[in-house]
């Protein structure tokens, strides 16, 4: 029953949280009143695992429509993928909007910083994955975890790992 | 300003994955990474992915998606607002697509896994432009009018040359000096259909002129299997099939083959078919350490360039194989005078060892032994293409239309190696066999 909430909470593994704080690609998938979809990238995630929640940090400034459907129905679907080897996980829930703690500002820094790494190693220079890593006007997604699935591309792809009982 | 999809063509390279967004009936959104976004024309793309079948389903019954597409050259992103039309699964868009996949997955491994099952065809209602804190980048794109001049420019080189050899030295030539590509190779079909065979190539530490290529492996053999152009912008996510075996003439000695020459960092490369009368002649195969080097442009100049070659090339087998009657040549003795060497033939596979070094095998190592024999028994040394294929001994019904590239191929090799016999091409259908000292021959058995 998605929209439902607060009943119970999705445990994240370890493993999930740790490759979802890492130098992943984060990309979000939100929807309006007429179900049009919206793609946004945030640029950093915070998992609180004993509560089953993540927050994302995403420029409001670069992704209006994405922070305006969190605010107006909350669904949100999130696919974070490992450039170097198209490991991906896509997670979905309910989000609100909150703003950012220094906390998060911090992060988003840290993300940025070691995702333009990451992806240099891969031959992409700074100036070409600036425009993906923005940082101004953050606000924080806060996403409870209803739903994890595997997203790789295979035969695994689109089984679901883990779902809110 | 309203973008039209063809200002975005870059976007469509396949070098920064694209993203989609679609929305089940009760709203659940679902985001996914796709494998190849193709611009169809300026109001519709394709998606062909084998993977992501939640978003078949939610735009089956929710046709409306997002699609987030990104310029290679600036990071620049688009998001276009799509409806899903309909999947095809044949056609010339779906061959198209097919065959670009195949090609990138046989070299990755991956075959089955990659089929293609069925191309998206959405139309794009609107395109918006992501904003960003960063300049975005004015690249100008490569005028059509220049790109015409230049293959007007090496066109009328090839239509110049009057041989084989010229023709494929035109084609090559140009295309370094011209375009300024400076990797490349033509290749061409073996009568068996099964293989193609390196004739020339520029750029490379060494010419790999004999080198094969199997039809239908990897980006070469996929455009002769396919017949059509082959395109990889970004090959840092292929693995490269030989790169680590290392050539040497040791290598060639043992395995009795020439490896096909490469970049070590090869980024970008496009294999063109060489058709002309219906039928596959060879393909052309060009390559760059830049990402991006061969853009969509450059693809369709290079399709005129590669069948241009190929039709001239089929001429030039029909012109040589008219040549003139064998006029009697001055019977000598063969020369015995000077350094004596050894040539090795070894009968099971035609594959000649000159002084211990590997030569070539096959048809163009039998037409070798075939002149060498005459030129010993009876020291002569002009000879005829009719006579070649008239010739009793050679047996060869099925190099009718291959004779002038397989003694090209042969010369090519005779003069990469700088071995004592050399042949000449001396006019229209006729060689010359230059042996400088005393040739030995041995036949051997296995």
């Amino acid at each position: 029953m998605l929209g439902w909430k607060g009943a119970s909470i999705v445990l994240i593994h370890e493993e999930f949280a740790a490759f979802m704080a890492s130098p992943v690609m984060i990309v979000l998938g939100t929807r309006d009143g007429s179900l049009v979809p919206e793609i946004a990238r945030a640029v950093g995630a915070v998992v609180h695992r004993e509560e089953g929640r993540i927050d994302l940090m995403i420029s409001e400034w670069q992704w209006p429509r994405t922070v305006l459907n969190v605010r107006a129905n909350g669904q949100l679907a999130v696919t974070f993928a490992r450039p170097s080897d198209y490991v991906s996980y896509q997670v979905k829930g309910q989000a609100t909007v909150a703003p950012v703690s220094a906390e998060h500002i911090t992060l988003a820094a840290g993300y940025r910083k070691s995702m333009c790494a990451a992806l240099g190693e891969l031959g992409l220079e700074r100036r070409i994955v600036a425009p993906w890593l923005i940082n101004r006007d953050l606000v924080a997604l806060r996403l409870t975890v209803e739903e994890i699935f595997v997203q790789t591309p295979g035969a695994k792809a689109g089984q679901l790992v883990e779902r809110q009982p | 300003m309203t973008i039209r999809l063809r200002d975005l063509v870059a976007c469509f390279e396949g070098v920064i994955p694209s993203i989609i967004a679609t929305a089940a009936p009760d709203g659940t959104p679902n985001i996914s990474y796709l494998s190849h976004v193709v611009l169809v024309d300026d109001e519709r793309v394709a998606l062909s992915n084998q993977f992501f079948s939640k978003t078949a389903a939610n735009v089956r019954a929710n046709p409306t998606a997002a699609v987030l597409i990104v310029d290679p050259r600036d990071g620049a992103q688009y998001q276009l607002y799509v409806a899903f039309e309909q999947t095809l699964d044949s056609g010339e868009l779906f061959e198209e697509m097919a065959a670009q996949l195949r090609a990138t997955s046989t070299q990755m491994g991956l075959g089955e896994v990659m089929r293609l099952r069925g191309v998206d065809i959405y139309r794009v209602e609107a395109v918006h432009a992501v904003p960003s804190t960063r300049p975005r980048l004015k690249v100008p794109s490569r005028e059509a009018g220049l790109q015409l001049m230049t293959v007007a420019a090496i066109t009328r080189k090839i239509s110049e040359a009057v041989d084989a050899g010229s023709i494929v030295d035109a084609v090559l030539d140009g295309l370094r000096d011209r375009f300024n590509f400076t990797n490349a190779m033509l290749l061409l079909k073996d009568p068996t259909g099964e293989r193609l065979f390196t004739i020339g190539s520029r750029g490379y530490d060494r010419s790999g002129i004999g080198s094969e290529v199997l039809v239908g492996e990897g980006v070469i053999g996929t455009a002769a299997s396919e017949r059509r152009p082959v395109r990889v912008s970004d090959m840092s996510r292929i693995r490269r099939f030989g790169s680590a075996v290392h050539a040497s003439s040791y290598e060639e000695n043992r395995t009795r083959t020439i490896l096909l020459p490469g970049m070590q960092d090869t980024m970008s490369q496009v294999a063109l078919p060489m058709i002309a009368h219906g039928s596959l002649r060879g393909v052309l195969f060009l390559e760059s350490s830049r990402r991006l080097a061969f853009t969509k442009e450059d693809e369709v100049a290079l399709v005129v360039v590669a069948t241009q070659a190929a039709a001239a090339l089929a001429l030039a087998e029909t012109e040589a194989g008219e040549g003139q009657p064998s006029e009697p040549t001055v019977a000598a003795e063969p020369v015995m005078a000077g350094r004596q060497f050894r040539v090795v033939h070894y009968a099971y596979d035609d594959s000649i060892f000159i002084e211990n070094e590997y030569l070539i095998k096959g048809v163009p190592g039998r037409l070798l032994v075939h002149l060498l024999r005459i030129y010993l028994r009876e020291g002569r040394t002009e000879f005829t293409n009719r006579e070649i294929r008239l010739s009793e001994e050679l047996r060869l019904p099925d190099i009718k239309d291959n004779l002038e590239t397989r003694l090209l191929l042969l010369r090519r090799r005779l003069e990469e190696k700088a071995v004592p016999i050399q042949l000449l091409r001396v006019g229209r259908g006729r060689i010359r066999l230059e042996v400088a000292g005393s040739a030995v021959l041995e036949e051997a058995a296995d």
